[in-house]
C-alpha cells in the first residue's frame, strides 16, 4: 500500500508539475495551481451533473471526456441508491391482488402489504422526547 | 419535513453520533460498522430514516439488509420450505432494525419494516436473482413479538432467535 501510494504520489506530482508549467505558474504558486485545477474540475463535474457530455473538438475529430468519477456520477443519477421506496402501478396492483388471494397472513403482515399497496403512503410524524428511554 | 429514508453514505456520518437505542449493539453497529459494511466490505446495506427536526436533521432509525442462506435441515418444521429437496433456501436478511429511543412508540418501526419488506419484494419480483425468504434474528422477546405480528415465524428450536417469512404466497402471480 505504501509503495502504491508512493508511486501514485510521484505520478500526481509529475501531473501537477506539467499543469503548473502549462498554466504558466511559478513553483511558489501552489495555491494558485490548486485553485485553477479545482475550478476546472468543478466546471466539468457541474456539466456532467446537469447531464451534459464534455467533449474535445478539433475539426471533425471529437473526443469525449471519459473518467470513472463521471461514470459514477452518471450512474448515481440514473439509479439513485436509497431513493425512497416507490412501487410501480403494476407492483401496487400485484400487492393488492395478493391480499385478495386465499392466503391468510397475520393482521400485521396484511396491514404492511396494504400500506405498501397504498398510493399515498407516508412515514409517521415524529415527536422527540427529551430524555432517552432506559 | 417528513421522515425520509436514505441509503447510508459518507455524508450521513455526522448524524450518526447522536443515535440512541436501548441495545448497545444496535448503536455500535450504526456508529462503527454500518458505513464500512455498506461502502467497503460490502456485507450489508443500511438505510437510515432522517427526521429534519427544527434544529437539525437526526437519524430516527435504521435497517440493514444483507443476503442469507438457510440450511434446509434447520427448516424441518416448515413443510412448505422443505418440499424443494436438497438445496439451501436463499433469502434476504433483515440484519438489523432499530428505532431511536426518543421516538419509539410512534410507528416508525412498523414503517421501517414496511420499507424493508417493500424493497425485498421488489428485488424478489423484478431483480435478477431468485430467493424465497425474508429472514431476521430477533434481538429480544419484544422484537420477536413484533416480527410475529408481521407474519414471521420461528425457524427452529435450534435457532430460537431466527425468524423467517415465506415470500412465496405474496410473490405468486
Amino acid at each position: 500500500m505504501a509503495r502504491f501510494q508512493a508511486l501514485t504520489n510521484t505520478v500526481l506530482d509529475a501531473e501537477l508539475e506539467m499543469l503548473r508549467k502549462r498554466l504558466g505558474l511559478d513553483r511558489s504558486q501552489k495555491a494558485e495551481l490548486l485553485r485553477e485545477v479545482a475550478s476546472l474540475a468543478a466546471w466539468i463535474v457541474q456539466q456532467a451533473d446537469q447531464g451534459r457530455e464534455v467533449q474535445a473538438r478539433a475539426g471533425r475529430t471529437v473526443e469525449p471526456l471519459v473518467h470513472p468519477a463521471l461514470e459514477r456520477l452518471r450512474a448515481r443519477k440514473a439509479h439513485p441508491v436509497g431513493k425512497a421506496l416507490e412501487l410501480s402501478d403494476r407492483e401496487v396492483e400485484r400487492l393488492a391482488a395478493a391480499l385478495d388471494r386465499p392466503f391468510n397472513p397475520p393482521a400485521g403482515l396484511r396491514a404492511a402489504l396494504a400500506s405498501l399497496a397504498k398510493a399515498g403512503r407516508h412515514p409517521p410524524k415524529l415527536r422527540w422526547k427529551k430524555a432517552a428511554a432506559a | 419535513m417528513p421522515v425520509r429514508i436514505e441509503a447510508l453514505e459518507t455524508g450521513h456520518r455526522p448524524l450518526l453520533t447522536g443515535f440512541q437505542n436501548q441495545h448497545p449493539s444496535l448503536v455500535e453497529y450504526l456508529k462503527r460498522y454500518a458505513l464500512r459494511h455498506a461502502t467497503k466490505d460490502l456485507l450489508a446495506r443500511t438505510f437510515v430514516a432522517i427526521d429534519d427536526t427544527p434544529t437539525r436533521p437526526r437519524v430516527a432509525g435504521y435497517f440493514s439488509l444483507a443476503t442469507v442462506s438457510v440450511d434446509r435441515a434447520s427448516a424441518e418444521k416448515h413443510p412448505n420450505l422443505t418440499r424443494p429437496p436438497r438445496f439451501p433456501i436463499p433469502g434476504v436478511l433483515l440484519a438489523r432494525l432499530a428505532v431511536e429511543s426518543r421516538v419509539q412508540g410512534q410507528g416508525l418501526g412498523r414503517y421501517l419494516f414496511e420499507e424493508a419488506l417493500g424493497l425485498t419484494l421488489q428485488l424478489a419480483k423484478d431483480g435478477p436473482v431468485a430467493f424465497r425468504l425474508l429472514v431476521t434474528d430477533a434481538i429480544d422477546a419484544a422484537a420477536a413479538r413484533f416480527y410475529e405480528r408481521h407474519g414471521l415465524v420461528r425457524l427452529s428450536d435450534e435457532y430460537p432467535c431466527r425468524m423467517v417469512l415465506d415470500l412465496r404466497p405474496v410473490l405468486e402471480p
